[in-house]
């Protein structure tokens, strides 16, 4: 066996350009699976990327009484901010949203909102809340999302009519003037979702210091009970998400065994042409005394050989791309034509180290197999006629 | 010439079989997994299409003004006579008219005073009729948690964690409150027939779906619908031709200047859709292109390899004197046979793959007890228009720059040298 | 210096003059507007998308707390009947035979689709124990002199924190009122007209309810008979007339 590799690696080395030829390619079909399939993990992750990034950031902290899908419990859940989050808060890690439910007056139609009072400085969330930092008396600046800029047939520069009803009861109502519109994919921060700036909706509802939900940065941050508000970790506000990508993970499977066909099909062909053009030397490999099935193992072990090469070479090069690609993302600009505005999407591609090692020792498997068979046609081969290269 | 070099490619098993075998899996991997991420993909726009947008949907234009406060004051009428023109202006859509509502679910005590109560987000659909397809398209069957679906008037499905808050059980009388079309009050009563679950907790909260002539005597629509709903008989959202359906549909009302005038907008026109439509599309071409990228490279290299191979038949035919342009071009154009070979045969075999999933998908549910309405049960592949092309491209360019590539050094070799060559 | 102090002082007499005027106004026309018990029969014509519908009901009303309402008509709402009981309401559906309880956030919904909520018809204090008034100027109105008072709200929990009315000068009737927000802006309209004499009090028959905020045409709402001090018996306000 020992001399099956020492062979071996001679043969392939000796063959130069061809062998670094199927080096090169098996490589990049190493790097190529690694990475598309953490590209589709990406996709099936992208909607909780998005929630991260747009809406839940590491976790949450919930005034008690709130509940998302009662608008009329925001008339209840909102008060003062903990002392407990005030370093938080300060340093910018810790962000307080209150919400308040309201009425907009779009050319005389009416609709329900939700009226979120965000920190204009704020740096937690993808929106921005920095348009909102501007002073204006005769309207409350605001950022919407652009379904609900279509909704309401409104661009930036229009002021829409708004109402709300005080902590008291008392009917509000003012103009909002847009100042910027942006695009999500998710939903539930666009669609009747209207951001004014925090201290305003505060003043507004007579709510100084209040707050109905309180975002912090770092998933990691440690969890501090406080009297009064729910703690929800980004696991269990993620919850439904992560059981779609649980579902979705089985479908991988099969691109990913396509992937690895394709590796297969790269080393095959080589495969079965060098068993076909080195007919000579198998033959001499048999006159020297070789057994049948030490020339198949040697065979095989070349091509085994290639994908270890090609192993190192993907390491080589493969890796820090795919680091950097977890990184900074696959962004893909999207023309969302239908509100005329272009989009820019980023996929980061999700891989664990178990994908990396998998996928190696799959695609070393793979290539033995395939390298195996064609060879076996060699224990076929009459020794003399193999010499003279008469097979076809 | 090119009937002696095919005939040499099929008398020549060594030249021919390999490299179309090899073309040919190249190429159906290619289709099969093109059209497997279509599908992949595109999973979440049928869940939704399937759930509220339809592949199209034809509403009132104020309707769909105010789709978000589901206003049934803005239903469209006369949807009997709408319906027929549908049928026949636009076959290729199955058409199922849908009503969405909100209101407020009361279940009564002994006294038959409330007991409990809460908001509900409501869906009246045809569930009655016979040969509705509706429950399969929402999966209801499965998605049941306790009881069955309606067979008679009058009967209801809500969520399991509505039927739990209001603590109401099957077989008990349950009081619709919402707004007739006209505004009007309506209070209506249901039978509880079964529980369901949705798997995503807004409408796990408080949704019922009811037979929607049962809600038409509810909410007083008689001959009106909310919406109504168009889905490809093939059961996938083609972008394209949704949106050119809806433009010929809205052409023919164009001139009416009635806000209560049908429109017809794809799937891609309602909400945050058209946004997802888009990325899916942009993602599956992009990924798709980088797999066709490292295709081509291994059939480049076979390619390669081929031509290669053929070293030594190469010599003998330039010492027997045939011109080196001659043999090069007889070489390109016998790749370009085995591409074309190789890649009909890899798109056939592909899109028979993808077919096959298509039609039966991929079962995923196994890993969930029991089964919600939202969450994906099977994955399918998808075949779209550019699976019956795709596979040329790694097929036949590939194969046949890797062929050029080798052959360059036809070019290269001396005739004087070549019988030296030769002997060894 | 002197004038300026005296223009302040009589300015500041003069305001608290027209506050007590204001005040004794609103008194007058409280007197004038509410009854022990009422019986009235009424249409209401809301202004819908498609159609305008009209409703005819029969209350009975005690006092500010206590009313019993039956819709006779159209044939869908016929027999239909709402109870109220200080802050409380419930809703009788013959078609359903059920009794419904109307609670919370459901209040804030609107009233058969009209301009009004059930909300709105369920504030009973009394309107100078949450407002402090005064006149603020005169205007006449289709040929009636009127007042015309701001009201700014004194307590907190109220829906509107200012309001304006014209009251007619001689009958002490309010011609139309206005509904704003805490910022100023104008929310609702009410246009009451045809003033009737009935039983020897002013009564205006028509009133017109407009969320100006909102398109359409408003709510209008029509007295087409109403007696005062009537003997209306007790069991009518209880949920068992509900179902009767």
């Amino acid at each position: 066996m020992k001399l099956a590799i020492k062979l071996a690696f001679r043969n392939l080395i000796g063959a130069g350009l061809r062998t670094w030829l199927n080096v090169i390619v098996l490589s990049f079909s190493f790097v190529i699976i690694i990475w598309l399939k953490g590209v589709m993990s990406g996709w099936d992750q992208q909607a909780k990327t998005d929630m991260t990034n747009w809406e839940i950031g590491g976790g949450q902290y919930w005034h008690e009484a709130y509940d998302p899908y009662d608008p009329f419990t925001f008339s209840d859940s909102h008060s003062p901010i903990p002392g407990e989050f005030r370093s938080e808060i300060e340093k910018g890690d810790m962000e307080p949203y209150l919400i308040s439910q309201g009425t907009i007056y779009p050319q005389g139609r009416i609709q329900s909102i939700m009226i979120k009072g965000i920190n204009p400085k704020q740096s937690i969330f993808m929106l921005p809340a920095h348009k909102l930092d501007t002073v204006m008396t005769d309207a409350i600046p605001s950022i919407i999302g652009s379904l609900m800029a279509r909704n309401l047939k409104a661009g930036i520069g229009d002021r829409v009519t708004i109402q709300w009803r005080d902590n008291q009861g008392t009917f509000d109502a003012a103009e909002i003037l847009i100042t910027e519109i942006f695009t999500v994919s998710v939903p539930a921060v666009d669609q009747g979702q209207v951001y004014i700036p925090l201290d305003r909706l505060q003043s507004m509802m007579g709510l100084e210091g209040e707050a109905t939900i309180l975002t912090y940065r770092n998933s990691e941050t440690p969890v501090v009970d406080v009297p009064g508000w729910t703690h929800r970790p980004k696991e269990v506000l993620t919850a439904q998400v992560d059981e779609m990508i649980k579902m979705k993970t089985t479908g991988q499977s099969v691109l990913y065994a396509v992937l690895l066909l394709l590796a297969m099909l790269a080393i095959f062909d080589t495969q079965v042409l060098s068993i076909f053009r080195r007919q000579k030397e198998i033959g001499t490999y048999v006159a020297l005394g070789y057994t049948r099935r030490q020339v198949v193992g040697l065979f095989t072990v070349e091509g085994a050989m290639y994908a270890v090469f090609a192993a190192l070479l993907s390491a080589a090069y493969g890796l820090p791309f795919l680091a950097w690609q977890a990184k900074a993302g696959w962004t893909m600009p999207v023309d969302a034509s239908d509100f005329g505005m272009a989009i820019a999407q980023t996929l980061y591609p999700v891989y664990s180290a178990g994908l990396v090692v998998s996928t190696v020792l799959l695609v070393l498997l793979v290539t033995t197999v395939v390298s195996y068979w064609p060879s076996r046609r060699i224990a076929k081969m009459n020794p003399t006629e193999a010499l003279r290269g008469k097979i076809q | 010439m090119i009937k002696f070099l095919f005939k040499g490619l099929i008398r020549d098993k060594s030249r021919s079989r390999l490299p179309i075998i090899v073309v040919a899996v190249g190429v159906m991997l290619t289709v099969f997994l093109h059209a497997y991420i279509v599908g992949f993909m595109g999973d979440t726009i049928e869940t939704n299409a399937r759930f509220s947008t339809g592949h199209v949907k034809v509403m009132t234009r104020s309707y769909s003004d105010n789709m978000q406060q589901i206003p049934n004051d803005l239903a469209i009428t006369g949807i009997s006579s709408l319906l027929n023109d549908l049928d026949r202006e636009f076959p290729g859509f199955e058409w199922s008219p849908r009503i969405q509502f909100g209101g407020l679910v009361d279940a009564p005590d002994e006294t038959g005073e409330t007991k409990s109560q809460g908001p509900a987000l409501g869906f009246g659909m045809d569930l009655l009729s016979g040969g509705s397809r509706e429950p399969e398209r929402l999966n209801l069957q499965k998605s049941l948690v306790r009881g069955k679906l309606p067979d008679s008037p009058g009967e209801i499905l809500l969520s399991e964690t509505f039927s739990r808050k209001l603590k109401v059980n099957l077989g008990e009388r349950v009081t619709l409150i919402s707004s007739t079309m006209f505004g009007g009050m309506a209070i209506h009563n249901f039978v509880i027939a079964g529980t369901l679950l949705f798997g995503q907790e807004g409408l796990d909260r408080g949704t019922i779906i009811a037979d929607i002539e049962d809600v038409r005597m509810a909410l007083d629509m008689k001959d009106a619908t909310g919406e109504i709903l168009g889905f490809f008989r093939d059961g996938f959202y083609n972008d394209d031709l949704a949106l050119s359906e809806a433009d010929r549909f809205n052409a023919s009302y164009s001139s009416v200047s009635d806000e209560f005038a049908p429109i017809m907008k794809s799937l891609s026109r309602q909400g945050g859709m058209g946004t997802y439509v888009n990325l899916a599309k942009g993602w599956s071409t992009y990924i798709s292109l980088i797999f066709i990228f490292a295709m081509s490279l291994v059939l480049w290299n076979a390619g390669l390899l081929g031509g290669l191979r053929r070293y030594g038949e190469v010599g003998i035919r330039l010492a027997m004197g045939e011109e080196k342009g001659h043999v090069y071009r007889s070489m390109i154009i016998e790749s370009v046979m085995i591409g074309i070979i190789g890649s009909v045969f890899g798109t056939i075999l592909g899109l028979s793959f993808a077919w096959l999933v298509q039609e039966y998908g991929i079962n995923i549910s196994g890993m969930m007890q029991g089964s919600a309405m939202l969450m994906p049960e099977v994955i399918r592949a998808r075949i779209t228009p550019p699976d019956f092309y795709i596979g040329f491209l790694p097929g036949i360019a590939a194969t046949v720059i890797g062929t050029m590539l080798s052959g360059i050094g036809i070019y290269k070799r001396q005739t004087a040298r070549l019988f030296k060559e030769l002997e060894a | 210096m002197k004038t300026i102090l005296i223009l302040i002082l009589s300015t500041c007499f003069l305001i608290t003059a027209s506050a007590q005027d204001a005040d004794n106004i609103l008194n007058r026309v409280e007197r004038n507007m509410s009854s022990d018990n009422r019986i009235f029969e009424s249409s209401m014509i809301i202004h819908g998308n498609r159609v305008s519908r009209i409703i005819t009901s029969r209350t009975y009303a005690v006092g500010d707390k206590q009313s019993f309402t039956e819709y006779l008509s159209p044939a869908r709402e016929q027999g239909t009947k709402m109870l109220k009981l200080e802050n409380q309401l419930w809703i009788y559906s013959p078609s359903t035979d059920r009794t419904i309880q109307i609670s919370g956030h459901m209040l804030r919904q609107s009233l058969m689709g009209s301009d009004l909520s059930y909300e709105d018809m369920m504030d009973d204090r009394k309107i100078t124990e949450i407002y402090d008034s005064k006149v603020v100027g005169t205007e006449t109105i289709d040929g009636r002199n009127t007042w015309i008072l701001e009201l700014t709200a004194k307590v907190s929990d109220v829906a509107y924190h200012t309001r304006k009315m014209w009251i007619d000068t001689e009958r002490y009737v309010p011609l139309r009122e206005e509904l704003f927000a805490k910022s100023g802006q104008l929310l609702k309209r009410t246009t009451l007209s045809e003033v009737n004499q009935i039983d020897g009090r002013w009564f205006p028959m028509k009133v017109v309810y407009k969320d100006v905020l909102k398109q359409g045409l408003g709510t209008e709402f029509i007295i087409i008979s109403v007696k005062f001090n009537q003997s209306i018996p007790d069991h009518i306000f209880t949920k068992a007339a509900l179902k009767q």
